[in-house]
């Protein structure tokens, strides 16, 4: 009986999957739910075909970029594995995912799943699945607006692995990060980095994890990388980072990120000190599972940015960027990156606050916009769009923006048509997750339209060569 | 010596939600109007000599760090009470406004004490109210709307009639969800759930508070400033609110 259970629940998620995909909606979730609904054990039924090992990434920042990352050198060896994609990170999403995978009787062999998920979302998830990894990439408060406060969602996680034979992957430059050995007990694995040149000294004022977790005294430091990410101890209790398995060095972040892990040279097309540190998470995930080291560099190497992580556009001969910002460190870091930017540039920012984005916009004013507005930064508009447009225009304004580049335009096809119009040769597309993938399609429908006009100049060209 | 100081109490205590832009709206704004501003960050284990300040500032915190405040305040609270008395202005957000009452009571019925300067108590449960809100507040006579956002598990009951909220709550939760008060406005203190922040999209208090605090010095408040972008976002998030 169970089993026709499960083969009804599969058909129907696959039903759903096929439906979905004709009427262009809900295919990442609905699927796993309709599923769930049926055989409330699928997701554990179809976890035991999983031939070697499961995998889960979570925390604040990174984990969508890490988990592809190692999907890519997942392929790239030429494993079959489940990888739950970005945004359907919830135990519907990742149902959704298996069923995909699957063949109809749920028996088909898979090598690995890779799965992503939110913080809150672990508990459940260990419920129904027996990881052997779990990686911690940091801890920042991007989810207050959901689940209440950090704290209780670390507590949470640690609950969750705490009695497991489960294995960590951590950040070792995390304060909120590196204690999960002390308190779970757990075999541990780190990944961090040595100093390099782009440390600053000083700490932002309103970082997380200023204090020790076990004593409460505050944590000094060395070196920052960003945020609370750095060389950090206690002088109180002696708390300190843990030595990495995994250590990267030789950093240069442009134009494109190349650093060394232990000893296997690593290049990428990403920018971006964050995205270095999801690649030395992706690279240690691998090392772990036993991947060589030219089919690491080969699969880093060939992995574009996708979707607003870092996504180059040609518009007119400008060199656009769309990056998703959804909380204060990502978006300094998003600043840090155009700040490196030597020639006038635009900025475009589309604010939302659907539930998807977070409801509370206040975060904007955590992060060091500051930064920024320095009056050399070469800024010659500000372009401010989203269903708060006002609120993240007063952000610039009481940033010392100039007033007088501050443009509001709700709308986002004339906030970016706004953006591109002004002389400058980069325009930075800065949009939170509901408004990311509408200012994708106008800037490759503009994308496309630069390219088509550029070839009829081309072949008017050509063809009054030849007459002439 | 700077014009004005700010004392921020505990920022790296009491700081969530954004509430910085407050200090930065009031330092900006003053900038503006001609005066420079210091903000004087208040660490733990301070003794504080609250009339050398023109404004006191605290922000939010969690639980635990609003306990470690009421341990550190808890001996200069008929100090801070004086002041405040005295037209001292101040704005005390979401964890740091619940403080300023007689206890605040966690789910599990325990008692935090709190500084005892108004006759309010908070009771904290489970279900945090989280959501954009709208208040409607007056001063001087003149009716305005306060813009924001809030996001507590504490409901804030007055004991003492005398005790007058900040306004009335349009849509959104305020100190309890049920009476439709939002808020405290004494004198010269503003305490409030709304953070978003506060001070940016709501220039009539952002104001208030530098008029105070100017007058204090015996200057003369002008006003004056542009604030078209200031009410567009407050009119954009009513507009949002209430359709
Ligand atoms: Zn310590």
């Amino acid at each position: 009986m169970k089993k026709i259970a499960l083969i009804i629940a599969i058909m129907a998620g696959k039903f759903a999957s096929c439906l979905s995909r004709i009427l262009g909606t809900g295919g990442t979730s609905i699927p796993g739910k309709i599923a769930l609904r049926l055989y409330p054990h699928i997701l554990s039924d179809l976890a035991a075909n999983i031939s070697e090992e499961i995998f889960i990434v979570t925390g604040t920042n990174g984990k969508t970029t890490t988990t592809n990352m190692l999907a890519e050198i997942l392929k790239e060896k030429g494993y079959k594995f489940v990888h739950n994609s970005a945004g359907a990170n919830m135990i519907t999403g990742i149902t959704t995912a298996f069923i995909k995978e699957t063949d109809w009787t749920g028996k088909r062999k898979i090598d690995y799943a890779l799965l992503e998920t939110d913080e809150a979302n672990v508990p459940l998830l260990l419920q129904q699945l027996h990881p052997r990894v779990v990686l911690i990439t940091n801890f920042f408060s991007d989810q207050l607006d959901r689940y209440g406060e950090l704290n209780n969602t670390i507590n949470l996680i640690k609950d969750a692995v705490r009695d497991t034979d489960i294995e960590l992957v951590l950040n070792a430059d995390d304060p909120l990060v590196t204690h999960f050995k002390n308190e779970t007990g757990l075999h541990c694995w780190y990944y961090g980095f040595e100093a390099t040149n782009y440390d600053k000294l000083q700490g932002e004022a309103s970082r997380e994890g200023r204090y020790c977790v076990f004593c409460g005294q505050e944590l000094l430091y060395q070196r920052f990388h960003y945020a609370q990410l750095g060389k950090f101890c206690c002088s109180e209790c002696g708390n300190q980072n843990p030595e990495s398995n995994f250590t990267a060095h030789s950093l240069i972040l442009t134009p494109k990120i190349e650093m060394k892990i232990n000893d296997i040279e690593i290049r990428s097309p990403y920018q971006g000190f964050y995205n270095a540190y999801n690649i030395l998470a992706a690279v240690s995930l691998a090392k772990l599972v036993g991947i060589e080291d030219e089919i690491i560099q080969k699969a880093i190497a060939n992995y574009e940015p996708r979707a607003g992580r870092m996504e180059q556009f040609e518009i007119d001969k400008r060199k656009v960027t769309l990056i998703l910002v959804k909380n204060p460190t990502g978006l300094n870091q998003a600043l840090a990156t155009i700040n490196t930017e030597p020639t006038p540039k635009a900025i475009f920012f589309a604010l939302n606050d659907n539930v998807a984005d977070g409801r509370d916009i206040s975060w904007i004013w955590d992060a060091d916009i500051e930064q920024i507005t320095a009056l050399d930064s070469n800024i010659e508009a500000i372009v401010c769009s989203g269903l708060r447009s006002g609120d993240i225009a007063l952000r610039f304004k009481y940033a010392d923006a100039q007033v007088d580049r501050i443009y509001i335009e709700d709308e986002l096809q004339s906030g970016i048509n706004k953006a591109l119009s002004v002389a400058a040769d980069a325009t930075y597309i800065l949009s939170t997750y509901t408004a990311l993938f509408v200012c994708r399609d106008i800037l490759l429908k503009l994308q496309q339209e630069s390219i088509t006009s550029a070839d009829l100049i081309d072949q008017k060209q050509k063809s009054s060569e030849s007459q002439g | 010596m700077a014009d004005f100081i700010i004392a921020h109490l505990y920022p790296e205590l009491m700081n969530l939600y954004g509430d910085r832009g407050n200090i930065i709206c009031l330092q900006k704004r003053l900038e503006w109007y001609g005066h420079d501003c210091y903000i004087e960050a208040i660490p733990r284990g301070s003794k504080i000599q609250f009339n050398q300040y023109d404004l006191i500032f605290m922000g939010g915190g969690a639980d635990r760090e609003q306990k470690l405040v009421v341990n550190e305040l808890i001996h200069q609270s008929s100090e801070l009470k004086l002041e405040i008395e005295q037209g001292l202005p101040a704005l005390f957000i979401c964890g740091a406004y619940q403080l300023l009452g007689k206890y605040y009571e966690s789910s599990d019925g325990m008692q935090i004490p709190g500084l005892n300067v108004f006759d309010f108590y908070t009771r904290k449960e489970k279900n945090r109210l989280i959501g954009n809100i709208v208040i409607a507040a007056s001063l001087r006579g003149q009716p305005f709307t306060v813009a924001g956002f809030e996001n507590h598990s504490g409901r804030t009951y007055f004991e003492n009639e005398e005790l007058r909220a900040l306004g009335k709550v349009i849509s959104g939760f305020g100190n309890n969800g049920q009476d439709g008060q939002e808020g405290l406005w004494y004198k010269n203190l503003i305490a409030t759930y709304m953070h978003g922040p506060l001070l940016p999209k709501n220039p009539i208090l952002a104001d208030f508070l530098i008029e105070t605090m100017m007058n204090r010095k015996g200057l003369i408040f002008k006003g004056g400033l542009d604030d078209h972008i200031e009410n567009y976002s407050h009119e954009q998030t009513k507009k949002r609110i209430l359709g």
